[in-house]
Order: structure tokens, then C-alpha cells, then sequence
């Protein structure tokens, strides 16, 4: 048994950063716990972003987390990524450094999404082999997060949380544990969230996710546009008793309000972590759905791609 | 299907039919994803599973409708003023095309639109007749050049922690060593010749202003960065091709001398206007050092 969250330290409720709050954190230096980054926006940047990025760091810890590792690609690793990657952590003293259980593209394309693996001994071993090489390079811990899908493949032989936990057991690696997109990928493919809540290695989990989705009737979508719903809440106060407290963090990708909008949702997360035991039953009955947001609805998109628009007088 | 398939293969068929441009249905029976796996709607669940309430087909087009959508995104934040010009279903052809030709094999996205102003180049219409004109298609092309440039002077290598070269420190040079001198440029400094004034365009755009797309005129940009912000001024013909020279390394002498018969039809008084550009381009920040070039050395005959 390892010690709890790796031995990282439990940083509170953060943020994940982005360009639209750059000047307001700037400004008003808000109280914050920490702020989580877009690796990728910050690691080729010898502009704006890095430069706040940089005074950023100085006031506060800063956590990075990857969209472009890739780490269940056939394809081999890029190698001048995970140089940068490592240059990055390095530079604004990252806490620890994460990204997905996902493939982003094959044979040298990049979809820029989060794709699924099969979850079979084949890609687990594979995925294994692969994080242990990433870990030697960047000199820590990676840490995984199991991502939205919307699909599962009929070849894979296991659920998902078994595949994250024995990825755990063989590399010792950490878990981001993206509480909403349990819910999601619960919804989407028919299995029971709790029970995936319940049978993660909460001792491995060094963080947590939580952000909106949209649902669409069918399936839902991993929008990120959003506030956290009630059933996810009732998931995280179930994975709260689990764990006795983990470093937690809102993101918001699409309809980005105003900072304080956005920290303000984090900050509820303190009502189901500091009040008694009382989580919910989570159920998918009730949860309102994109019918209301026709508008929205149009132009859905799972888990957004985060881009900084450039600054011209 | 008898075997699961491996890996590799079930990648690249997954990837083949989430990218096709024409939905997941066309991408399931193009070429490249048959090549990898032959598999038909019929048979599409021995290797993505339905769910209670979607059909694999439809799981899969959540992946399919996702991937021109976010890449198009992408595309408009970096391109918002050619977005602007042509329209959500004109733009919205261009950035597919482009994602067909040139797909993104890179981990940034900072790197998607690096190719889009030379697809839409090499994309373009025939010309009118024998018009050699500038046209709409050069307009557009301007514009996608233009916003590129921005993107990466926004985010590329500047010069906000050196120092600049002050105008007193040029003019400390005598001028009889002057001409011997060469200029270092900023880093972030970057020239682009257009054929039309879209600068002022793009610039309205994002200031969510309504500006209707200028006529043709020969447009001489100087685009840099200071504090963090791209800055673009115009110039004329003469101190465009001056600025080149100089940003080529070309000796001071040598540079002037060779815009003279240039500047002799568009320049009253060279001489006097070289000392006000010098003024102004030290005060924007387009140079950080200056140094004697190195002397020319002659090898002996044998």
C-alpha cells in the first residue's frame, strides 16, 4: 500500500487556468488555492502566456496536466514532447505532471481529442510499458486521469477502473480522477458510478477533477461548460469518505464566465467535504438535459480544446 | 469477425472513420478504415459496443462530429478576420479542406494554422481572364497570412528582457563608421509585403467593428512585439525594403545605398528622413544592438 496520494500534499481547491482570467488574477490576485494548467499552452510559449504563467507560479502552486501524452497510441512516444514537458515542470515547479488514459492519434496524426483504449491485457501491458518510460524520463510519477468516452470497444475484458487500478499496482503511478466524467462514461455506456467510485485505489488518487457536461437524452458530452450537477456532487462526496480529502479542481472550457463565477463553484465543493456524511444516492433520473439549450445543444462539443487567441494592438 | 483486432489497427481504423469529412457512416466504408478492418454497420458491434439507449453507429459519430468541430474552432480563434470575410459555410469549407490536406501531427495546436495561408494559396481560383490584378482569393490569402503572423510573434521569441537599442546609442556611432555598422534586429521583429490593407480589416474585426474589405493597394507591414502585445505599423516602400536589408545583415552603408535609387522617386530628402526613421524605429523597439561588421578579410594569392 503506498502512502495517500503518492505523498503529495493536498493543495485545496484549484482552478484551472485560463487566458480570459489572465488579467483579473493578475489584478486581483484572488484566494486560491492553486491553479492547474494546459501543459501544451505553456510549454513552446515565449510570449504572454508564459510570462504570466510564470508570475502565476510565483504566487501559487501550479499543477500540469497534458492533452497531447498520448499514452495509449501505438505510436511510439515523441520523445521532444516529453523533453519539453519535463523543461516545463521543471520551470514553474509543478507539483506533478498529468494527462490521460487515451490515445490522441496514430501514425503521426493528432485528432486533438481523447480517445479511448480497449481496456485489455494487450493495451494494459502496452499503456504499462509506456508510462514506466514517460516516469524515467520526467524523474516522477505520472499521473493518469480516466477520461470522458463514448464508446467502449467489444474486445476489452475489463472495466475501466480495474484497468486504472492494476495500471497503478504495476507502475505506480498516480490517479486524476475526473469525478464528472465517471458520471459521464456511466451514463453512456450503463454501469453503476458508484460502483466505479467505490472500487478506484483511492490511495493513488493525487487529485480530482470536476467540471459541467451536457446531456443530451441518449448519451452525455463532456462539455466543460458548466456547473457541477447534483448527481456528480453526491459522487464526489462519495469519494470524499474514501479518501478523506484530495486536492480538487474545477475546469471550465466553453462559456467561460467571469473568475469569480468559476471559483465560486469550486468552492462548493467545501460543503460536501466539511458537512456530515450524507451523500446522495446518484441517479441519472431528473438531471435536466440539452432540450432547454437547443441553441447549445448545436454546437456541443466534448472537452474543448483549449487554445490562448493572440494579443494584437 | 473472428479475431479481436489489435491495437494498432483498431487506432488506425477508429481514426479513418471519426475524420472523414462526409460522417462516420462514409468514414466506416471509406478505403482506409476498410484496409485496416472490413467491417460493415452490420457487423460494427463485434468491436464497438451499443448502448441501452445509442447505437454503435451513433457512438462512434460522437467522435466524428467532434473532430472537424473542435479543429474549426481552433481554426476561427486564430483566424476570426478570414472567418469574418467569408462566412461560417465558406470558412467552414476552407477549414475542412485544409484538415483533409494537412492534418494536424502535432502535439500544440499552436501548430494547426501554420499551413493554412499556403493552402489557401495553392487552393485558389483561376484568375479572371489575363487580369493579373489583385483579387479576392489574393485578398483572403493576405488575411490568413497576416492573423499566421500574428500568432507567432504573439507567442514566439521576444525581446520584453533585453534591451533595446536607444536612438542615442545609435547616434553615438560616428558617422564615418556608420556605414561599416550592422544592426541587430529584435527577435520578434517580422516584415510581410501584402497586396492589400488588411491590417486595418483584421484589426476592426476584433474589436467587433463592421469594416467592409478594402480595395487592392500595396501594404508594407512591419509587425513586432512589445509587452507582451503584437504591435503592426505600415511603412513605405523605401523603409520596407531598407528594413529588410537591414534585418538580412546587411552593412548600414550598403543597405542605405542600395534603396537610393528607390527612395530617389518617393523620397524628397533621404537624408533627412533616414534620421527620423532611425528615430522611430529605436523607439519601437526594432533593434537591441549594433556592432561593427566583421572586416573583410583577403587571402593572399598563391
Amino acid at each position: 500500500m503506498s502512502s495517500p496520494r503518492l505523498g503529495h500534499p493536498h493543495l485545496g481547491l484549484g482552478v484551472g487556468l485560463r487566458s480570459r482570467h489572465y488579467a483579473h488574477i493578475l489584478r486581483e490576485e484572488p484566494a486560491v488555492d492553486w491553479f492547474e494548467i494546459i501543459s501544451e499552452n505553456y510549454m513552446d510559449s515565449q510570449g504572454r502566456p508564459r510570462y504570466v504563467l510564470d508570475q502565476i507560479a510565483e504566487r501559487y502552486p501550479i499543477v500540469m496536466h497534458g492533452v497531447s501524452l498520448s499514452i495509449g497510441s501505438a505510436d511510439s512516444l515523441n520523445w521532444d514532447y516529453l523533453d519539453r514537458l519535463k523543461k516545463l515542470a521543471v520551470g514553474v515547479n509543478a507539483r506533478w505532471v498529468s494527462d490521460h488514459l487515451c490515445w490522441t492519434g496514430i501514425a503521426g496524426k493528432n485528432t486533438h481529442d481523447l480517445l479511448p483504449v480497449p481496456l485489455t491485457e494487450e493495451t494494459l501491458s502496452h499503456v504499462a510499458d509506456r508510462v514506466r518510460i514517460v516516469q524515467d524520463i520526467l524523474e516522477r510519477p505520472l499521473v493518469l486521469e480516466n477520461p470522458s468516452s463514448y464508446v467502449t470497444f467489444a474486445c476489452s475484458t475489463m472495466p475501466e477502473w480495474e484497468f486504472l487500478s492494476r495500471l497503478c499496482e504495476q507502475t505506480d503511478c498516480g490517479l486524476l480522477l475526473d469525478v464528472n466524467n465517471v458520471y459521464v462514461s456511466a451514463y453512456n455506456h450503463d454501469f453503476d458510478p458508484e460502483e466505479y467510485i467505490d472500487s478506484v485505489p483511492h490511495d493513488r488518487i493525487v487529485q480530482v477533477h470536476l467540471a459541467g457536461h451536457t446531456n443530451m437524452g441518449t448519451h452525455c458530452i463532456d462539455t466543460h461548460d458548466g456547473r457541477v450537477i447534483d448527481p456528480v456532487w453526491a459522487l464526489y462526496q462519495r469519494l470524499h469518505q474514501h479518501t478523506s480529502g484530495v486536492s480538487t479542481l474545477l475546469e471550465w472550457d466553453a462559456n467561460i464566465p467571469e473568475f469569480p463565477i468559476v471559483h465560486a463553484e469550486v468552492l462548493k465543493a467545501k460543503q460536501y467535504t466539511e458537512a456530515l456524511p450524507t451523500a446522495s444516492k446518484t441517479s441519472f433520473a431528473g438531471e435536466s438535459d440539452a432540450s432547454g439549450r437547443e441553441e447549445a445543444a448545436q454546437t456541443v462539443l466534448p472537452h474543448p480544446a483549449v487554445m490562448v487567441a493572440a494579443e494584437v494592438e | 469477425m473472428a479475431d479481436s483486432p489489435n491495437m494498432k489497427t483498431l487506432q488506425s481504423w477508429m481514426h479513418a472513420v471519426i475524420s472523414h469529412p462526409d460522417g462516420v457512416a462514409a468514414g466506416l466504408g471509406s478505403d482506409s478504415a476498410q484496409s485496416s478492418l472490413s467491417v460493415d454497420s452490420n457487423q460494427l458491434e463485434s468491436v464497438v459496443c451499443r448502448s441501452q439507449a445509442c447505437t454503435s453507429l451513433e457512438r462512434l459519430a460522437v467522435y466524428n462530429n467532434a473532430y472537424f468541430a473542435r479543429l474549426m474552432d481552433c481554426l476561427e480563434v486564430e483566424f476570426p478576420a478570414l472567418r469574418q470575410a467569408v462566412g461560417e459555410e465558406a470558412f467552414g469549407a476552407f477549414a475542412i479542406g485544409y484538415l483533409q490536406s494537412y492534418p494536424s501531427q502535432s502535439y500544440t495546436l499552436n501548430d494547426l494554422g501554420r499551413r493554412f495561408p499556403d493552402y489557401l494559396a495553392k487552393t485558389r481560383p483561376p484568375r479572371d481572364g489575363d487580369s493579373s490584378l489583385p483579387d479576392w482569393a489574393d485578398f483572403l490569402t493576405d488575411l490568413t497570412r497576416l492573423e499566421r503572423l500574428y500568432s507567432e510573434v504573439f507567442d514566439g521569441p521576444g525581446e520584453e528582457r533585453i534591451p533595446k537599442l536607444s536612438h542615442a546609442e545609435l547616434s553615438a556611432i560616428s558617422p564615418e563608421a556608420w556605414p561599416d555598422h550592422v544592426l541587430e534586429t529584435a527577435p520578434s521583429l517580422r516584415l510581410i509585403e501584402l497586396q492589400f490593407p488588411v491590417h486595418e480589416y483584421i484589426s476592426a474585426v476584433r474589436k467587433g467593428e463592421s469594416l467592409a474589405p478594402p480595395g487592392a493597394s500595396s501594404t508594407w507591414l512591419v509587425v513586432n512585439r512589445r509587452e507582451y502585445v503584437v504591435r503592426r505599423r505600415t511603412v513605405g516602400r523605401v523603409q520596407f525594403e531598407l528594413l529588410r536589408r537591414l534585418v538580412d545583415g546587411e552593412m548600414l552603408g550598403d543597405a542605405i545605398m542600395a534603396v537610393v535609387p528607390l527612395a530617389e522617386s518617393e523620397v524628397e530628402d533621404l537624408a533627412q528622413e533616414l534620421e527620423r526613421w532611425f528615430a522611430v524605429w529605436t523607439r519601437e523597439g526594432f533593434f537591441i544592438g549594433i556592432r561593427p561588421a566583421p572586416s573583410k578579410s583577403f587571402s593572399s594569392e598563391a
